[in-house]
């Protein structure tokens, strides 16, 4: 049983990994996306470095919030149109693990190199050193909480033609206590108070998502991908 | 026990009739009730001590924010009962509490606007409770903006309803998470009053426009799922011969 | 009556313009909260009696058009 429900996760993790690598310019645009809004922000903003550096943890989280946002889209959409989403659908697996596979595999390929690469925008931004290692951790687990909350709005929505844009009104309120908790984790770090509070709540808010989210995609796919 | 009063209680048809006879009074004592609060708040309450008359404002935004939230529960909890026993009329209940709700939603963060004006000398602070507020709006207007993107009834409802149950959990960490943020970056504001600690005079006031508005919630909430079963339910006979009997009234 | 006089009671010491922009704003959005629902049911009660009258001529014009159509 253990592993059967085991092998629906791996598999559609490879499958979803395997689709991302075949389409790698497609899946390296949130990234590109994620430092390209990054040089505009000392255009609008400021260069000045200490200025820069008062906002540098908040742009950082807006950035990997839009990026994951314009990337979660597109999470369900080439399932359904081929029919292998319905395919999942009727299919005897118990359906969320497959689901968080295919998330989990949308962390993989946005979450996680967006915190990889937000060393770089710290370093463009002047982010304080003390605020590196919180940031890497805090992105971490934020994005995979975004990654799973967006995969709701996702599944609301992959029916609709235009649902990127009715995506985003769903699901960027629900993304406001990992925004919080996030850029408070960076923020207390720099003023030299002990940051592992906020980021335990992060890690709270990402167990909680793991364990509900999948059940809410695999509940709103059943409605709105079978006609 | 029977369950008969249940299953009665899903029938859009019985619910329309039944709403018929009742509803009229209903909204008789809504408007009684919030008339009174409201003349008794604005005219006879004495003032407040230290924000003097501005904090009449209070018999508008308090009540306002109570049925915002207790709204948003309203119409998830329909929305689950719809998904648990598959009843149509809790859908069309859930429909017509989000624009309700996104309306309250509004008065209260307008009233709070404009009480922040003589207030705190500004029309807008970041405050916890106004920041909730204002999320709170965005929740419902994605429940509504789902509800209308779908053609289907039935997917829309139930998409709906979904979207409600997930911030049904989520509110209570938004708020939280807001207030937690907010005691974080607290700027030096006057606390307002809070309800229990108010003399008598101008809580008896509050009381009484409260229960008008929750009176006010129960009509207004009728009255929309009233138009909606007529919308969904056109088809059907009943509708028709409601139709044919009244066709030279309306 | 807190008030001494209606005069009074508009103006609040300064504060009327605020505490009337707040009530007339909400009972606004209140009152339309109560005639929304009843416009479109007006509009959809008329649309279903225009419905059923369309069905009517529907049913009662074969008979009738036998020969022509």
């Amino acid at each position: 049983m253990a592993q059967s429900t085991n092998s629906g996760y791996s598999a559609w993790l490879k499958r979803d990994l395997l689709l991302a690598y075949r389409r790698r310019g497609e899946a390296a645009s949130p990234l590109i996306f994620f430092v390209m809004v990054s040089t505009l922000i000392p255009l609008v903003l400021t260069p000045d470095p200490a200025r820069l550096a008062m906002v540098a943890a908040g742009l950082i989280w807006i950035m990997a919030l839009l990026a994951t946002l314009l990337s979660v889209e597109a999470l369900f959409a080439s399932d359904y149109q081929d029919g292998s989403l319905e395919q999942l659908l009727i299919s005897p697996q118990l359906l969320p693990m497959p689901l968080l596979g295919k998330i989990t595999a949308h962390w993989l390929t946005t979450g996680l190199p967006l915190t990889l690469a937000s060393p770089l925008l710290g370093l463009m931004l002047s982010l304080p050193l003390s605020g590196y290692l919180p940031m890497l951790w805090s992105l971490a687990l934020g994005t995979a909480c975004f990654s799973l909350t967006g995969a709701v709005g996702a599944a609301l929505t992959v029916s609709l033609r235009k649902g990127g844009l009715l995506l985003s009104l769903l699901v960027m309120p629900l993304y406001m206590p990992v925004i919080i908790f996030g850029t408070a984790t960076i923020s207390y770090a720099i003023d030299g108070v002990n940051w592992l509070p906020p980021l335990a709540i992060l890690g709270a808010l990402f167990a909680a998502s793991v364990a509900l989210c999948p059940l809410a995609v695999a509940g709103a796919l059943r409605i709105t991908s079978v006609h | 026990m029977s369950w008969q009063w249940f299953h009665r209680l899903g029938s859009p048809r019985w619910f329309y009739q039944t709403s018929t006879r009742w509803l009229p009074l209903l909204a008789l004592i809504a408007a009684a009730v919030l008339i009174t609060g409201l003349v008794w708040g604005l005219a006879v309450a004495p003032e407040d001590a230290k924000q003097g008359n501005s904090f009449r404002i209070i018999y508008i935004h308090v009540p306002a924010s109570f049925l915002a939230l207790a709204g948003y529960y309203i119409m998830a909890i329909a929305g689950a009962v719809g998904l648990i026993w598959k009843i149509k009329l809790s859908y069309m209940v859930m429909k017509s509490a989000a624009p309700i709700g996104a309306a309250l939603t509004f008065i209260a963060l307008f009233t709070g606007a404009i009480w922040g004006k003589p207030t705190w000398g500004t029309y807008w602070v970041w405050d916890a409770r106004i920041t909730s507020m204002l999320i709170l709006l965005f929740l419902y207007l994605g429940v509504m903006a789902l509800q209308y993107a779908y053609h289907s009834v039935d997917a829309a409802s139930k998409a709906g309803a979904i979207l409600a149950l997930v911030g049904t959990v989520n509110i209570p960490i938004i708020y939280k998470s807001v207030d937690w943020w907010y005691t974080l970056h607290q700027p030096a504001t006057i606390k307002l009053t809070s309800a229990p600690s108010m003399h008598m005079d101008m809580f008896l006031p509050l009381l009484v426009m409260i229960i008008g508005f929750y009176l006010f919630y129960a009509a207004a909430l009728i009255l929309h799922t009233r138009s909606e079963i007529l919308r969904r339910e056109r088809k059907t006979a009943w509708v028709r011969e409601l139709v044919e009997s009244k066709a030279e009234i309306y | 009556m807190y008030f001494s006089s209606f005069q009074d009671l508009l103006t609040m010491d300064g504060h009327g313009v605020y505490v009337w922009l707040a009530v007339i704003v909400s009972l606004v959005v209140l009152a339309w909260l109560v005639v929304a629902p009843l416009l479109s049911r007006r509009i959809l009660l008329k649309d279903i009696a225009r419905d059923i009258l369309r069905e009517r001529a529907r049913q009662s014009t074969p008979t009738d058009n036998h020969g022509e159509v």
